[in-house]
């Protein structure tokens, strides 16, 4: 607690105290007199129901049915008894006088009476009013997941979860209708158990540099997760709501029995996907015919025919000397390529991991104390060779009920994860080069230009991918700890107040060590040996501290519900930084940690931010059947300027139970018909903590050798800076047909984002390229999909569920006078726009069609530079007669159009069997990575895609039509080559299990299941030029203004095959 | 009950009032500009911030003066080096990073000397000493001057901002004539060689600050620069007549006695190289320099020395890549161009060499700051400085005014000067009647990899000639597009015209 204090000393230390000093003595109130009821809890058939859980409605106080059905409790007269199990239909009843009280519980055949769990609080899924989707975590343990985020794939309708990533461990990147901020992120605010976790946004490589919320929480602890995407439902989360909500809960124990679980499973990770790239024989072959075209252009008399020894004559080499741009190998054509090594590179860096999980649990419930403690442990390798994961994570959430009116508890869960990555993913980074090293080496694999080994001449210069993979360091280590503290206090029988202390604290440490053993040329290694040696050595400490006091009043008078919020938060971020880094390479060798480094760079910084909140909500429902919500939030942040530092974020939503109406209450057909309609504002704070001032930096220059420090504006300070803003329009429509054996969920959304937070560019004579305004707006329409069918009952379970959604965005406008912003490039012309009425991020590049032949030339077609016939063909867009970075056009846009779900259950007695198909359409990927092994003009020594197999020859071998000559001196520009389609349709997930159950009841056991599990096995796209169509690894405008993560060399999605175990004790 | 809710109240109350303070989060690891410019030392480190700016200039200079002249054919193999187009004279580079940087860097500096100017008037009190207080103005004018200079050299007409600017005012000011452009920078270098100190004045530690003799230098530079042939475009010769004015400028910093001309004592011919060696730093030819230093951190080392050296080169001494990639070699006509026995030909051009694996490169290029036994630490971390003028220059532009009519005697100022160059270089002297084109000649060869090759061949109106000459002769694999005098300045960077459209015009020609 001290530190706590501690922490929250800026604000309301006093405050704490006062508040802890008044909570407690509001505990000391004593309860009212109480009577004992008994009874015993039957189905419609009469038969007793055990473990069903009785519960004294607005208290925790409760027990559960034994083996006969029978329970007993204290309850005060007119107190609501609850009684509550699984899939049957709640009931509440009072109590009016001691003794019997029998209850006979009635299957479910509504979702109506489901409660989902909403911000500040929880709500009966058929009062909702705003657009919230549910995902149960039942079934979370019987799959083979490490993250959190993993598991929504293809789950919900407009939450778009994308697998950007193939390193295990590694974040997934998660998106709720659409993309509606161009520079301050576009991921959703994670609240775990009702504490909001601080918000990052992934880095312009797609990486999350200072961690994601996700990181190390067990997905195996998870309850539901529930993903407000309305600004109506989110609004309560003020001015970090623009993205949507996840709501995460972690699983309490249950009344009854103590249940303990232990939960297994193992299996293989590996590649799902091999990209075809040219083989060695291919691999010479173009090479072969770009060295003779290189010769026979180098000068007259040089012809194709003239042998080594001739062309080393005309050069004027000495003997045995080379130039590999004009001279072949003779040994390519000889048998078995004269004792030269034929590597596939893919094959050489990726293997078959191992995964494995171990999850033991503890849960239960008495009068008094609820609890639930688990410890996980997971280890899984990678499916290169140097890669893997391991975690070790402990929860444990208590609850204690002091007396009627107090409870408080405590949610503990310290976690610790290690990363192995050598560095793989990402421009030139392993996998980018061993997808580009050449085939024909002299070396075995490992072996190949490291050591003792020099390069082989014709290869690129790379260095062996494998030996760096297993050669070189990347380990990341992060403790992080989630501790919550709450006290809830029953002031009246209808008003309750909350209080809870949070804290989140990561410690993150990571270390890089690459060794000049597997670096540079062999004469660099041999004449200096260890300079060419890096490491680096860099921790954080992230600490997040919330303090959130709510007032909560309930009442139901007759027909008329009403529910009442106020509260108040204070939260706050402080982020500390070192980094150390070896400068000039090591000392010592064979040690890997920085006391060997020649010498060492340093730095450390710290930052802060404090986010102050009130805010309250009113619902109100008239008979079930007329529902009206409105809350309100006021936030105020430190980020923004001093102009503009509150805002208001309102929202209001209203909803019809039509089928509660007597025109359709007897219906046959319809059992459940709701309408729905909200709006709301919600903003997004996700910038830096200091963005609205003039920062100084240092720029330091020299007099006389000796350091002159130098502090200047590093940029232009906005005191008006301010939230962006997201008005969303909601309008759903949920039905349940046939006793809700279908139940679908329709959402229409309009959102609206404007005061985006942009780097909007400014002229260069204010001494910067852009400053950060609110300025743009960006539209978000979409509609949304879910159905839920049991198509089967009885001995044979069929289930359907599927999602579907539909979104589009549109740039309504950008900063004023402005009608577009080319994103810039770090490789070559920017080839994404943000232009007003095209979606944001559009594709812009040269459209290529097909081959120039003569007759093109002849007809004075429009060309790039020195084009001739055999390379390719691009469309003049101006006309203007040439071909330049003028005829770029809008070819693509990255979001899909259309995200897909499906999932399939099939059950028959102990048998179950689900299918989780997903996929998405619409959308394009420009792949750099493409371009990087694909490229006009790509020279000898590089490996090339297998397009070029098929490439032009001459004009009466034009191939394939799509790929021009291999020798071309043209240069490149931004064209279609690189564009993809990111369609894709994935068999996610095969879970085949058994019941075990029945086999060996009556033991110690209480349950128990086996299953297989394939991840990933079956899928299609069309991404040629990569392996995976959401991979984003690598920064491509290189600016920090217009973030554009891209694929550069990003994984395949794992594939995996898992044998599980589950039991119950 | 009612004491518990009014204990909540008052705690909320509380609450309200600190919190309030809780968001006015001052940035711990930065200052902020309201808060600075309040002690001395902080005067001293803005208007160190102001020289900062400079530290990229040398590579400006080789990429966009060295690499444009016929002093390299820098057309790469794969057509994808930012280079590519500088020197074929591509129409397309508008959005050429060594052209944007040039706009972007320059402005920069401009943006740092107008707040260090502001402040000075504003908070300059806190400055005890009036003398350190406007040495500090003349320092800061005379590097807007400066950054100025080499914007109207780059792209003729710029905007013209002399106080800071926010974007609301920015978004207003277009570009401005050449002449007004000329004006503040006539005005505040004349500032300068009044109130700078010279260069004896200064403290050891301040060695490397502009001096009295700089600002004249550079003051000279800008005269003969107008003086320039117009072209027909809106570039840096305005066709005026002020080689006379130049001359004046230059003359007083011959006469101060602050400078020596090196020359080779006895036998030894090192004089020439010895101008540029670490241990010899800010020795009696420097006028001005851009300093580096290397091993700080954060870093105040140079790139330049191996910009126009390709990897390869280093790979050969087994040294770390650099960064200069390919190679841009060095023109057949520079080459062919050296007498025999020019000291200055092998001292900074490097013909060729040979990586370890039978790969040989035969193409010559520039190496005249690479020391290889100075490879430092960090790429990025050389520690030569770079000389910006040097008092040869001064010699041999009072030379140019003087073949251009201003006063003074063609033998002593001109003929003297030459063979005293020569002399150094190893070749013989006793020229007479020396004409501009050999002037000019001779300058290319002192000179060359210093970046100054594009501006003399602006400035002395050869570059009509010379270019097409040039490329007709040494364009072998004929990738040079054909000159035309509106390549004598560059294109406004893309994104300067894309902030608004019609703010800036765009060159003509591009």
């Amino acid at each position: 607690m001290s530190k706590i204090l501690q922490l929250s000393e800026i604000c309301g230390k006093k405050f704490l105290t006062l508040l802890f000093i008044s909570f407690f003595s509001l505990a000391q109130l004593h309860a009212q007199e109480s009577v004992t009821v008994t009874g015993k809890v039957s189905d419609e058939k009469g038969l007793a129901m055990p473990a069903v859980s009785v519960k004294i409605k607005g208290t925790t106080q409760a027990v559960s049915t034994d083996a006969n059905g029978m329970y007993a409790i204290k309850a005060n007269i007119g107190a609501i008894l609850v009684f509550q199990y699984l899939s049957y239909n709640t009931q509440e009843l009072p109590v009016v006088k001691a003794g019997l009280l029998n209850v006979k519980l009635l299957e479910a055949n509504t979702k109506l009476e489901e409660v989902v769990v909403i911000g500040y609080g929880t709500q009966k899924k058929g009062n909702v009013t705003g657009a919230i989707a549910t995902f149960k975590a039942d079934n979370l343990d019987e799959r083979p997941i490490v993250r959190v985020d993993q598991a929504l794939v293809g789950q919900m309708a407009g939450v778009s979860v994308k697998q950007t990533s193939g390193t295990p461990g590694k974040a997934f990147s998660i998106q709720v209708r659409g993309t509606g901020s161009i520079s301050a992120g576009n991921e959703p605010l994670y609240v775990l158990d009702g504490f909001p976790l601080a918000s990052s946004s992934p880095n312009g490589s797609g990486n999350y540099s200072t961690g994601n919320p996700l990181d190390n929480i067990n997905p195996n602890d998870i309850e539901s997760i529930q993903v407000l995407k309305d600004a109506s439902a989110a609004a309560i989360y003020g001015s970090r709501a623009a993205n949507g909500v996840v709501l995460i809960t972690t699983k309490r124990g249950k009344s009854g029995k103590p249940t303990i679980t232990f939960n297994t499973y193992a299996g293989t990770v590996e590649r799902s996907k091999k990209l075809d790239m040219l083989n060695g024989a291919e691999w010479i072959d173009r090479a072969t015919e770009m060295i003779n075209a290189q010769w026979v252009a180098s000068g007259t008399g040089r012809t194709a025919s003239q042998t080594t020894e001739e062309r080393r004559a005309i050069l004027g080499l000495g003997a045995g000397a080379f130039n590999v741009t004009y001279m072949l190998d003779d040994r390519w054509a000889q048998p078995n390529y004269g004792g030269l090594n034929v590597v596939d590179w893919q094959d050489e860096i990726f293997r078959t991991g191992i995964t494995q999980n171990y999850q033991l649990g503890a849960s239960g419930a008495t009068e008094t104390v609820n609890y639930y403690v688990s410890g996980n442990y997971v280890k899984q390798q990678g499916m290169v060779t140097g890669m893997d994961y391991t975690s070790y994570s402990a929860r444990a959430n208590v609850e204690i009920k002091a007396n009627d009116h107090l409870k408080f508890g405590v949610n503990i869960a310290p976690t610790y994860s290690v990363t192995n990555d050598p560095g793989v993913e990402g421009k030139d980074n392993i996998l980018h080069q061993a997808l580009s090293m050449s085939p024909i080496q002299q070396d075995l694999p490992g072996a190949v230009n490291v050591f003792n080994n020099t390069q082989y001449i014709w290869s690129v210069s790379t260095n062996d991918p494998l030996a760096k993979l297993t050669n070189s360091i990347g380990m990341t280590k992060k403790f992080r700890t989630l501790g919550t503290v709450f006290g809830e206090y029953k002031i009246f029988d209808d008003l309750t107040f909350k209080t809870t202390v949070n804290l989140d604290n990561t410690d993150n440490t990571s270390k890089s060590y690459v060794p000049y053993t597997i670096t540079g040329s062999l004469t660099t290694r041999n004449t200096s040996p260890n300079v060419g040696t890096s490491g680096s050595y860099g921790s954080y400490r992230k600490r997040t501290f919330v303090n959130e006091n709510t007032l909560s009043y309930v009442k139901t008078l007759g027909k008329h519900d009403l529910s009442v919020l106020a509260g108040q938060a204070y939260n706050s971020d402080k982020l500390e930084n070192v980094s150390l880094s070896a400068v000039g390479g090591f000392g010592v060798g064979g040690i890997t940690t920085l006391n060997a480094a020649s010498a060492i760079n340093g730095n450390t910084n710290e930052a802060m931010n404090v986010l102050i909140s009130y805010f309250g909500r009113v619902q109100y429902s008239f008979d079930s059947k007329y529902l009206l919500s409105a809350s309100i939030r006021r936030d105020g942040s430190s980020r923004f300027g001093s102009n503009n530092q509150y805002g208001w974020f309102p929202s209001v939503s209203a909803g019809w139970n039509i089928a509660k109406e007597s025109f359709l209450k007897d219906s046959k057909k319809i059992s459940d018909l709701k309408l729905r309609l909200s709006y709301g504002e919600s903003g997004n704070y996700n910038i830096g903590d200091y963005g609205s001032r003039a920062l100084l930096g240092s720029n330091n220059y020299t007099f006389n050798g000796v350091p002159a420090y130098g502090q200047a504006v590093i940029g232009l300070a906005n005191p008006d800076l301010s939230w962006e803003k997201s008005k969303t329009t909601d309008i759903g429509l949920d039905i349940g047909l046939f006793q809700n054996r279908i139940t679908a969920s329709f959402d229409y959304y309009n959102k609206l984002s404007t005061d985006l937070l942009l780097n909007v560019p400014v002229p260069g004579t204010t001494a910067f390229p852009t400053q950060l305004s609110n300025s743009g707006s960006v539209r978000n329409k979409g509609v949304e999909f879910e159905l839920s069918t049991r198509n089967l009952t009885g001995d044979f379970q069929w289930t359907t569920s599927l999602n579907l959604s539909h979104n589009s965005n549109k740039v309504v406008s950008i900063a004023s006078g402005q009608s577009q912003i080319l994103i810039p490039s770090s490789f070559d012309v920017p080839h994404s726009i943000l232009r007003v009425g095209d979606p944001m991020y559009s594709i812009y590049v040269v459209r290529q069609e097909g081959i120039l032949t003569q007759q093109d030339i002849d007809n004075k077609a429009a060309l790039f530079g020195s084009q001739t016939v055999g390379d390719p063909k691009y469309k003049d867009f101006n006309g203007d007669g040439v071909i330049d970075a003028n005829d770029r056009e809008i070819v693509g846009k990255p979001n899909p159009d259309w995200t897909y779900g499906v999932t399939n259950t099939f059950r028959y007695k102990g048998f179950d069997l689900s299918v989780l198909v997903q996929g998405q359409t619409g959308g394009s990927i420009y792949s750099l990575l493409g371009r990087a092994l694909g490229r006009t003009g790509q020279g000898v020594p590089d490996n090339a895609l297998g397009f070029f197999r098929d490439r032009w020859r001459s004009p009466s071998d034009p191939g394939a039509g799509e790929v021009g000559k291999a020798y071309s001196t043209f240069g490149r520009i931004k064209n279609t080559d690189w564009l993809y389609s990111s369609n894709y349709i994935r068999v996610r997930n095969i879970t085949l299990g058994y019941d075990l159950g029945k086999q060996i009841k009556g033991k110690a056991v209480k349950g128990a299941r086996i299953y297989m599990t394939a991840e990933n096995f079956f899928g299609h796209d069309s991404y040629k030029g990569g392996f995976n169509p959401e991979a984003s690894n690598t920064n491509l405008s290189g600016s920090d203004s217009f973030p554009e993560a891209g694929d550069y060399g990003g994984l395949p999605l794992p594939k995996s095959l898992i044998l599980g175990l589950n039991f119950t004790f | 009950m009612k004491k518990t809710l009014y204990t909540l109240l008052v705690a909320g109350t509380v609450l309200i009032i600190s919190c309030k303070k809780s968001l006015e989060q001052q940035p711990i690891s930065n200052n902020t500009i309201d808060t600075y410019f309040t002690a001395p030392n902080d005067f001293l480190q803005g208007m160190n911030a102001v020289y900062n700016d400079l530290r990229t200039y040398p590579d400006r200079l080789l990429n966009l003066s060295e690499t444009r002249s016929d002093n390299l054919y820098a057309v790469s193999e794969g057509g994808v080096r930012d280079w590519e187009g500088i020197n074929s004279f591509f129409k397309t580079i508008a959005s050429n990073p060594y052209v944007e940087e040039g706009w972007s860097k320059n402005y920069n500096g401009i943006a740092r000397a107008n707040t260090m100017l502001e402040q000075l008037v504003k908070n300059g009190a806190v400055i005890p000493d009036a003398t350190l207080r406007t040495r500090y103005e003349a320092e800061a004018k005379f590097l807007r001057a400066f950054y100025y200079f080499d914007l109207v050299r780059l792209y003729g007409e710029v905007p013209l901002i002399d106080h800071t600017v926010l974007a609301d005012e920015a978004l207003n000011i277009s570009r401005s004539p050449v002449a007004d452009i000329y004006k503040l920078i006539i005005s505040d270098l004349q500032f300068a060689s009044e109130n700078l100190p010279i260069p004896s004045a200064y403290a050891v530690g301040d060695k490397g600050r502009a001096s009295k003799f700089a600002a004249k230098s550079l003051l000279g530079l800008v005269y003969m620069t107008r003086s320039g042939p117009d072209y027909g475009i809106k570039g840096p010769g305005l066709g005026l007549n002020e080689w006379a004015l130049a001359a004046t400028q230059l003359t007083d910093v011959i006469n101060s006695g602050s400078y020596t001309f090196a020359t080779n004592t006895g036998t030894a011919t090192t004089a020439y190289s010895n101008i540029f060696a670490l241990t010899n730093e800010n020795n009696r030819e420097v006028v001005f320099n851009v300093e580096y230093a290397t091993g700080s951190n954060p870093q105040v080392g140079a790139t330049y020395p191996w910009l126009l050296v390709p990897d390869g080169y280093f790979q050969s001494l087994g040294k770390p890549n650099q960064g200069g990639l390919e190679i841009r070699p060095v023109s057949t006509n520079l080459l062919n161009s050296y007498e025999a026995n020019d000291i200055r030909k092998p001292f900074s051009i490097q013909a060729g060499y040979a990586i370890p694996r039978g790969v040989t490169e035969t193409r010559s290029f520039f190496k005249k700051y690479v020391d290889p036994t100075q490879v430092p630490a960090s790429r990025t971390d050389w520690a030569i400085n770079f000389i910006v003028m040097r008092y040869t220059d001064v010699l041999l532009l009072k030379a140019e005014c003087v073949l251009h009519g201003a006063p003074g005697s063609t033998a002593t100022d001109v003929d003297a000067v030459v063979n005293n160059v020569r002399i150094r270089a190893g070749l013989a002297g006793g020229k007479t009647g020396i004409t501009l084109p050999q002037l000019m000649e001779e300058r290319r060869k002192e000179f060359a990899a210093e970046g100054t090759r594009w501006h003399d061949l602006v400035r002395s109106g050869l570059v009509t000639t010379v270019m097409p000459a040039w490329i007709a002769a040494d364009d072998v694999r004929k990738q040079i597009q054909p000159f035309n005098n509106n390549y004598i300045i560059y294109p406004v960077p893309q994104s300067q015209l894309d902030v608004k459209i019609g703010l800036y015009s765009q060159n003509a020609g591009y």
